[in-house]
């Protein structure tokens, strides 16, 4: 017969149970279990019960049992969904947010930010308590260490799972077995020990048997960290049991952080850092993030700029000139460059620099001529690596800055220690004379050009060579920041990204940029790399979307072929870029949002802003 | 101008007659009969450190032809030409092959 009841508490209903179905089936339980709704189409078996503490009745008569209900409607989410049961009521524009749910976190999050009265009016206010009244009894016991009773609030909460009652009651009894020790009541805790514990047949008896041990020789020697403070044990039980009984901890927390890291990862040009999301918008960087306006020309060379580089902390700048001269720059504060050191000595257009792993020295490497070790802070030239009647094209560092090596005019490599003393030399690379060599910050992988198409990367230390073919001509190639990837630049005008952390793999592409005839280069750069960044014969510097290849910015401003670009490690809105037309331009945000940075930077958004 | 970069060649090698950057390699050559305004020219399969010009019409002893000129990546002289298309089905030969003066 059908009945319908009301959400409210301690109603108390006749019901009749119908033959041999309903005892087979799941005997009744006496007591409080919440009922989510007593009818489904057809049958009166169709109830929700959880695990019953006590059988009623065995027999197969029809049995007319008093049962009180406590209908309420958050615990009977424990019990099999019926498909009568009532509506519950969605909130949120797509409707797919329970009411109940939603109150219940908010009330799990005011009480966690110590809004206690707010918690109970707003309980109080929807009718919708944060816990069932039975789970509040149960952690009041907890707390006022009734064990034995929290025990039997414990199987009336109605959970399905076996295991994790017994895991529950495990902790509970363990805490008890601790308690009573403590207060030295042995023989009452080995009772405990035997009777309640190992009734659960739980597979924990190693860690039982030795404190239990200890007690045989007269010595209970129970930390305090077995004996935890009743607040942590009732944690530790809110995290067994499932979410809809007790609202998991900074549940709320938790997800409007999960929305945030899904706005971050959609968010295509992302250039700040994580402080800067607000909850009251959604986070959506638009273009303005990149660096896209010249705010400095540095016109300090006399002849086209080759070459430029950051430095790693990205507080100095690089750059090399077919005038056979490099030159320091520094970073300042405000985002200004200002000279710091001009490097003279070489007699040949300056190929290229490196940095050493500190910052405090730099190498360049003039054309086909000798490799100059300069210290950044003096501007001092402290030694000349050269190779008789050979020449040098190539330069970088090894073993955190005690060695370097060379790419030679004779196709070969070559090793030095720092005071010139020549320690190796590769041979069998057919290098051509405009080769790159790069080699990872960990000193392990060496990349350089094997043969016009192809790339080796040999691992110092197992010797195991591997190779990146490419079907057309490369012309340069650089390393990403964590040495995983390497960007390679073609003779047909496209870029190739190479993931080189295994077996080299072809992961990305780039187009757009122009070259026909002279060597250009292209770097990693933005928060996380996310952005690629190239030169072009059509005096522009172009930058990509590293994950989708979408050609973002095409920067007009210089007069002749841009020939290398830097983005600063260090900071994400910086960018260099050196030209033919004998200038490097520096590229930042626009004024404006250079001062919007200002007001919202709380100084962890970049330290050099203006 | 900014950091050439020039591929080299091995073996036999004929070079830009400015500039010295190598543009083709003997085993290359397909054809040494061809003419061009100033004398002599051969047919290769492919040339290296050329860039290529626009597309145009030209008639030809041998007929009309697409053809683009090229020019050396160093020193920007013409070089030669570079057949895109051939109208006449015994020219077909020559499409995608390129002309180096001599």
């Amino acid at each position: 017969m059908p009945l319908s009841l009301a959400p409210r508490e301690g109603l108390l209903f006749e019901i009749w149970g119908f033959g041999a179905g309903i005892e087979s089936q799941s005997p009744i339980a006496a007591w409080g279990r919440p009922i989510l709704s007593v009818w489904s189409s057809e049958s009166a078996l169709d109830w929700g019960f959880s695990r019953p503490t006590s059988a009623i009745s065995e027999d197969n008569e029809p049995v007319r049992k008093l049962i009180k209900l406590f209908i309420d409607p958050l615990g009977g989410l424990m019990a099999r969904p019926l498909p009568s049961q009532g509506r519950e009521e969605m909130i949120g524009p797509k409707g797919v947010i329970k009411k109940i749910e939603f109150v219940r976190t908010i009330t799990k999050a005011l009480y966690s930010l110590g809004y206690e009265r707010t918690g109970a009016v707003l309980e109080e206010e929807s009718g919708i308590s944060l816990y069932s009244s039975m789970v509040d009894l149960f952690r009041k016991q907890v707390l006022d260490g009734n064990w034995d009773e929290s025990l039997i609030t414990l199987h009336k909460i109605g959970l399905d799972d076996e295991n994790i009652l017994k895991s529950v009651s495990f902790l509970i009894l363990e805490q008890k077995f601790f308690e009573i020790l403590e207060k030295n009541r042995i023989m009452e805790a080995l009772e405990t020990l035997r009777s309640e514990i190992t009734t659960l047949s739980i597979n924990k008896s190693g860690c039982i048997v030795s404190p239990s041990q200890r007690i045989l020789l007269g010595f209970a020697n129970v930390g305090t960290e077995t004996l935890k403070p009743r607040m942590k044990l009732l944690e530790e039980l809110q995290k067994m049991l499932p979410p809809s009984i007790m609202v998991p901890e900074r549940r709320l927390e938790h997800l409007v952080e999960q929305a945030l890291g899904v706005q971050r990862e959609a968010c295509y040009f992302h250039n700040s850092h994580e402080s800067c999301l607000s909850l009251y918008t959604d986070h959506q960087c638009g273009k303005d993030q990149l660096p896209s306006h010249t705010t400095q020309v540095l016109q300090e060379h006399h002849d086209e700029v080759w070459f430029l580089q950051f430095s790693n902390e990205g507080k100095y700048l690089a750059s090399s000139s077919n005038d056979k001269s490099a030159i320091i720059w520094e970073v300042c504060e405000d985002g200004e460059l200002t000279l710091k050191h001009k490097l003279i000595g070489h007699k040949k257009s300056v190929l290229m620099v490196a940095w050493s792993p500190d910052d405090g020295q730099l190498l360049t490497c003039g054309m086909e001529e000798a490799v100059r070790r300069w210290d950044v802070h003096s501007g001092e030239c402290l030694y000349v690596y050269e190779k008789t009647g050979l020449g040098l094209i190539s330069c970088g560092w090894l073993l955190h800055g005690k060695q370097l090596f060379s790419g030679v005019t004779d196709k070969t490599i070559c090793f030095w220690d720092l005071d010139g003393k020549e320690l190796d030399s590769w041979k069998g690379q057919r290098t051509s004379k405009t080769s790159d060599v790069a080699v990872t910050k960990d000193g392990r992988q060496i990349i350089s050009m094997c043969q016009e198409t192809v790339i080796l990367l040999v691992d110092r230390e197992t010797k195991i060579q591997t190779l990146i073919e490419e079907e057309q001509t490369i012309t340069s190639f650089s390393l990403s920041g964590d040495d995983n990837f390497l960007l390679v630049n073609l003779i047909n005008q496209e870029i190739h990204l190479w993931n080189i952390r295994n077996d080299p793999k072809l992961v990305g592409t780039y187009k757009g940029h122009k070259r026909s005839r002279f060597l250009i280069r292209s770097c990693f750069g933005g928060l996380e790399q996310a952005f690629i960044a190239s030169g072009s014969e059509d005096s522009q510097v172009y930058i990509w979307h590293r994950s989708t290849g979408d050609l973002l910015e095409a920067l007009p401003g210089h007069s002749g072929t841009v020939n290398c670009v830097s983005w600063n490690p260090s900071n994400p809105h910086m960018l260099a870029s050196a030209s033919d037309d004998h200038t490097i331009r520096i590229w930042g945000l626009s004024k404006v949002n250079r001062k919007r940075k200002e007001t919202y930077g709380n100084g962890a958004c970049n330290g050099s802003s203006k | 101008m900014g950091r050439l970069f020039l591929i080299s060649l091995e073996g036999k090698i004929y070079s830009c007659k400015h500039c010295q950057a190598h543009l083709a390699v003997s085993d290359d050559i397909v054809s040494k009969a061809f003419h061009c305004k100033h004398g002599r020219a051969y047919l290769f399969n492919k040339a290296v450190n050329v860039t290529v010009g626009i597309k145009e019409e030209r008639l030809m002893i041998t007929g009309m032809h697409t053809v683009s000129d090229i020019f050396c990546v160093g020193c920007g002289s013409i070089v030669g030409w570079k057949y895109d298309a051939a109208h006449e089905k015994a020219q077909k030969y020559k499409e995608g092959k390129i002309v180096l003066e001599r």
